[in-house]
């Protein structure tokens, strides 16, 4: 490759690097990226305690996951996973080269982004996503920023309902910062901490209305979702009253949309537009009790921060965060777990590694229900195991629309289902990307069969194929290799592995 | 309002009309197979494959409720030009020029040739390019709304169609998700497994109605529904590993599901579909909607839901009056309709509940360049085996100045919601989550559908 061509390909935003570096050293990290040495077997011994982590906590194993990770250190890995930092500073070279390359990921301000069209500022943040999830080495993490994403869902192209009167912006814009500042800062933190970001958050306040919740003119919307979807749960012993007091306490709690002005009578300030502003002239700030908590006159901006307070420290937020986290990791709602989990919260203040641990080391995790992966976690899982190379771009996020599940586009509050009814009509659209997978046609995704073939062998054969796509060994599943006589050769046996029903669960 | 104009025709017990035979489920459903059949004949094929699909139907895991067939005439339709209140004289006085004449006395109905308006009643007739439709009407199962619209005061197509698409009666801002997808996801699906084609868009875009939920599939042609194999034999591997479906998990019994439907459309042939009953649609966008929405009705592969979509309603300049611009829109409607009821007949007709909606209606005086400009209160179409038609429905406000709203609007006296919650509670079988369907709503029924 001429350095041109590297200078090409990685785009101005490797440019920096390769200064630094020279051509040779990046080519190489690209070139390590697509497995060259064969595959190792599988250990011996039961496989099915690792598989299960890494669907379960990760995106799937990759094709060397499961020879690289013994039974016994599980725990090893789980600890590394749970001091995951919030930065991409320790990704592999062409992880952090592509994500530098994602400009919606590099402002500081929604407004800086207004320059681009919001199309293009969702599909790059689809593609960071989509790229974290299938390369990151920190897959807890990602699997955390896919919880919390929901749990604290934006729908990105409502637009931001102001008072101002410049042009309407799209929360598209905002998302990225939440993104970064909210979900993937707090994805393995406290619960209170994440929980204190979202409430400031400008792509919350826009996304749920508080941004005109001001005093005399309550707006519920937030005060709502903040107790029935992000802490307590329906039923978690909130009134109605409760719902109006805590709007009050909230009221002020705003996006900053003032025009930028310098030199002001109170001094000279730069705004920042689209940032958190609390805004005393529209904070209510007579009394109020929230859950029979007294919240006196007076308090400012502290009000909501008391709020957040009592709902993060009440034994109901424990309870519907460990059942809500239950559901997600093992698929069931079982009690005890859930009780633990709760127990933890109250323990540790809401220590999100704390909680996660125990249930993903449990000897039970393996005996828990299969969840149907959604379509992110089933394209995530596709890549990973067959060692593909994507771009994260338009040509793999046309499969998610497909599916149901362009990223950041679910309008409701309360995050994509996790149901299996919800999932089971995409089942085409995942046959077809299996097939365009392997047959090279999705665009900007790379598939090389070189990659899963093990030692001694020229290519994959039918066995190594079963064993790395369903992580079991060949001999177990004789009905799916009958399906795979048909067959002609190893790409359409892994065509047929990516869309058969087992590969549809983690 | 002054005396001769507080019209109201609503009946609201829904009794006394033209009550006919109601056919029990089986017998639609052998009937609808024979029709199949024979369509299945015409091709020269054999009628197995939909039979087989009757068949299944016919299971205890069968239709619920009737299928949706949704068409929204974006832009803003003139209704007073679509159900014409002939027996307003403050109707001619504001469109002297666009406006459409009234029946012939003698008439009983009209054809429409004469250009003059189809009698409906007394006091409505359609457009003369909608008189396909009037003998629908006639026969008790096409019903009229009119002055029927939301709150929207904006009088934006956007603002209005959003607020519309998501169950609102105004702010569209309240709720993100759309009133069909919060349907979906609160009634059971038909069969034991969401079919692949529970919900389906025909158009390049998802609507806004359906926006939330995940079973939809967007379609520009049933085409587009297909496997991409590197080679047609793969679908045998894929229904191996797929197995037999019985007793089987969710995702192998959806997987087979799934196959079922595929194969059921490869063997209908879609693309070269001959309609029953020497049914005709026009070639346009509408027509070939509904040809394929009538194709997957016939095929049983449990379907709830079809939106379907129309432009080329926002009259502003040169509206035309019996014939022009909006004549040749409302035909293209008209035949596309009728031909989808002809193709259907009657048992197929029991299954469906259609319904013609638009965000808004237009100004009642026409302007300088007889067109009209963005108004509020039009008129709704629904059709079906369910409906208590024949009736013209709603509370008529008049067009007298003082009788309308600012700056000269057909003023809304049925909220639209009024209209698919009954729907939604007498013909898709949800009854029970109104609430969630329509937040906020306290719909009052019309009386206009069985159930």
């Amino acid at each position: 490759m001429e350095r041109r061509d590297c200078f090409r390909l990685l785009g101005a935003a490797g440019t920096a690097a390769l200064l630094a570096g020279g051509c040779s050293p990046v080519q190489q990290r690209f070139a390590t990226v697509r497995r060259t040495k064969p595959l190792p077997p599988l250990p011996k011994g039961d496989i099915a305690p690792v598989a299960r982590l890494l669907n379960r906590a990760g995106f799937g194993p990759t094709a060397g996951d499961l020879a690289a990770i013994p039974s016994d250190a599980r725990e090893a890995w789980l600890d590394r996973q749970l001091k995951a930092p919030a930065h991409d500073e320790d990704e592999a070279w062409q992880l952090r080269l592509r994500l530098r390359a994602v400009e919606a990921n590099r402002h500081e301000s929604a407004y800086e982004l207004r320059d681009m069209k919001e199309d293009e500022v969702l599909e790059q943040l689809q593609k960071a996503a989509l790229l974290r999830a299938a390369y990151s080495q920190w897959q807890l993490r990602e699997r955390m920023v896919d919880f919390w994403n929901n749990h604290f869902n934006i729908y990105a192209r409502k637009v931001l309902n102001t008072n101002a009167t410049y042009a309407r912006t799209h929360l598209t814009y905002f998302k990225p910062l939440d993104e970064a500042k909210v979900i993937r800062q707090h994805a393995l933190g406290r619960f209170p901490d994440l929980l204190k970001a979202s409430a400031r958050s400008p792509a919350m306040l826009g996304y749920l209305d508080n941004n005109v919740n001001q005093k005399g003119v309550a707006n519920e919307n937030y005060a709502r979702e903040l107790m029935e979807l992000h802490t307590l749960g329906v039923g978690g012993g909130y009134t109605q009253k409760d719902v109006q007091e805590v709007a009050r306490c909230l009221t002020g709690w705003t996006v900053e949309d003032r025009p930028i002005r310098l030199g002001e009578a109170d001094g000279a300030i730069l705004r920042r537009r689209g940032a958190f502003r609390f805004d005393p002239k529209q904070h209510d700030d007579g009394e109020k009790v929230v859950l029979g908590t007294k919240i006196p006159a007076g308090g400012g901006e502290a009000d909501g921060l008391r709020v957040l307070e009592i709902l993060t420290a009440h034994p109901n937020c424990a309870r519907f965060l460990s059942r809500k986290l239950v559901r997600y990791f093992r698929g069931d709602e079982d009690p005890a777990w859930v009780d633990r989990l709760a127990a933890i919260y109250l323990k540790t203040g809401g220590d999100i590694g704390a909680m996660l641990k125990p249930m993903l080391l449990a000897p039970d995790l393996v005996d828990a229900p299969p969840i149907l992966k959604r379509p992110f976690d089933f394209l995530a899982s596709a890549v990973r195991v067959t060692n593909a190379d994507t771009d994260g771009g338009k040509g793999i996020q046309r499969y998610l629309k497909e599916m149901g599940q362009p990223l950041y586009e679910w309008p409701m509050p309360d995050g994509y289902p996790d149901t299996t009814a919800a999932w089971t009509g995409s089942l085409l659209a995942r046959w077809n990307f299996a097939f365009a997978l392997t047959g090279g046609s999705v665009g900007g995704t790379q598939f090389r069969l070189d990659a899963l073939k093990r030692e001694g062998q020229e290519a994959p054969d039918e066995a190594a194929l079963v064993e790395t796509v369903l992580a079991r060994r060949a001999d177990d599943v004789p009905e799916v290799r009958k399906a795979l006589a048909a067959a002609n050769g190893p790409e359409e046996q892994l065509a047929l592995l990516l869309a058969s029903p087992a590969f549809q669960w983690r | 309002m002054a005396e001769q104009t507080d019209k109201d025709w609503c009946f609201c017990d829904g009794n006394g009309g033209l009550e006919r035979p109601r056919p029990t489920r089986r017998s639609v459903l052998k009937g609808g197979a024979v029709a199949a059949a024979t369509a299945w004949a015409a091709l020269g094929l054999k009628p197995s494959a939909l039979a087989q699909v009757a068949l299944r139907k016919d299971g205890e895991d069968g239709r619920r409720g009737d299928i949706l067939v949704s068409i929204f005439l974006r832009g803003a339709a003139d209704g007073l030009s679509m159900a014409v209140p002939f027996g307003d004289d403050d109707y001619y006085r504001a469109r002297p020029t666009i406006g459409i004449a009234a029946p012939a006395k003698s008439a009983t109905v009209g054809d429409g040739r004469d250009g003059k308006a189809v009698r409906l009643d007394d006091f409505f007739g359609l457009h003369p390019a909608l008189a396909p439709l009037a003998p629908l009407y006639h026969d008790g199962t096409m019903a009229v709304v009119h002055a029927v619209g939301s709150g929207d005061q904006t009088r934006s197509h956007f603002e209005a169609m959003a607020a519309m698409e998501r169950g609102l009666f105004t702010d569209a801002d309240r709720e993100s998700s759309g009133w069909l997808a919060r349907h979906l996801l609160t009634a059971p699906p038909f069969g034991a497994t969401p079919s692949p084609l529970r919900a389906v868009v025909f158009s390049n875009v998802l609507f806004d109605s359906l926006r939330g939920a995940t079973d939809v599939s967007v379609l520009t042609s049933l085409a587009d529904f297909k496997l991409n194999l590197p080679r047609p034999e793969l679908a045998q591997s894929l229904a191996q590993l797929y197995g037999d479906g019985v007793a089987a998990d969710a995702v192998t019994k959806a997987g087979h599901e799934t196959l079922a439907v595929l194969e059921t459309l490869k063997r209908l042939d879609p693309a070269n579909y001959t309609p029953a009953n020497g049914a005709e649609y026009p070639g346009s966008g509408l027509g070939g909607g509904l040809k394929q929405t009538a194709c997957l009705i016939k095929a049983g592969v449990g379907m709830e839901v079809a939106c379907l979509d129309r432009g080329g309603w926002d009259t502003h300049v040169g509206q035309g009056g019996a014939t022009g611009w909006l004549a040749s829109q409302l035909d293209d409607v008209a035949k596309s309709v009728a031909a989808f009821v002809r193709d259907l007949g009657p048992e197929g007709m029991e299954q469906v509940a259609l319904l013609i909606q638009t965000e808004f209606g237009r100004r009642v005086r026409e302007n300088s360049g007889l067109g009209t400009d963005h108004g509020r209160a039009s008129c709704l179409f629904a059709l079906g085996g369910g409906v208590n038609g024949g009736r013209v429905y709603g509370k008529w406000p008049g067009l007298k100045p003082e009788q309308l709203e600012a700056p000269g609007d057909l003023r809304v006296t049925t909220d639209y919601r009024d209209v698919l919650a009954e729907v939604v509670a007498k013909r898709l079988g949800n009854a029970d989550h109104l609430r969630e369907v329509f937040p906020r709503a306290q719909p009052r029924f019309l009386g206009m559908l069985r159930g």
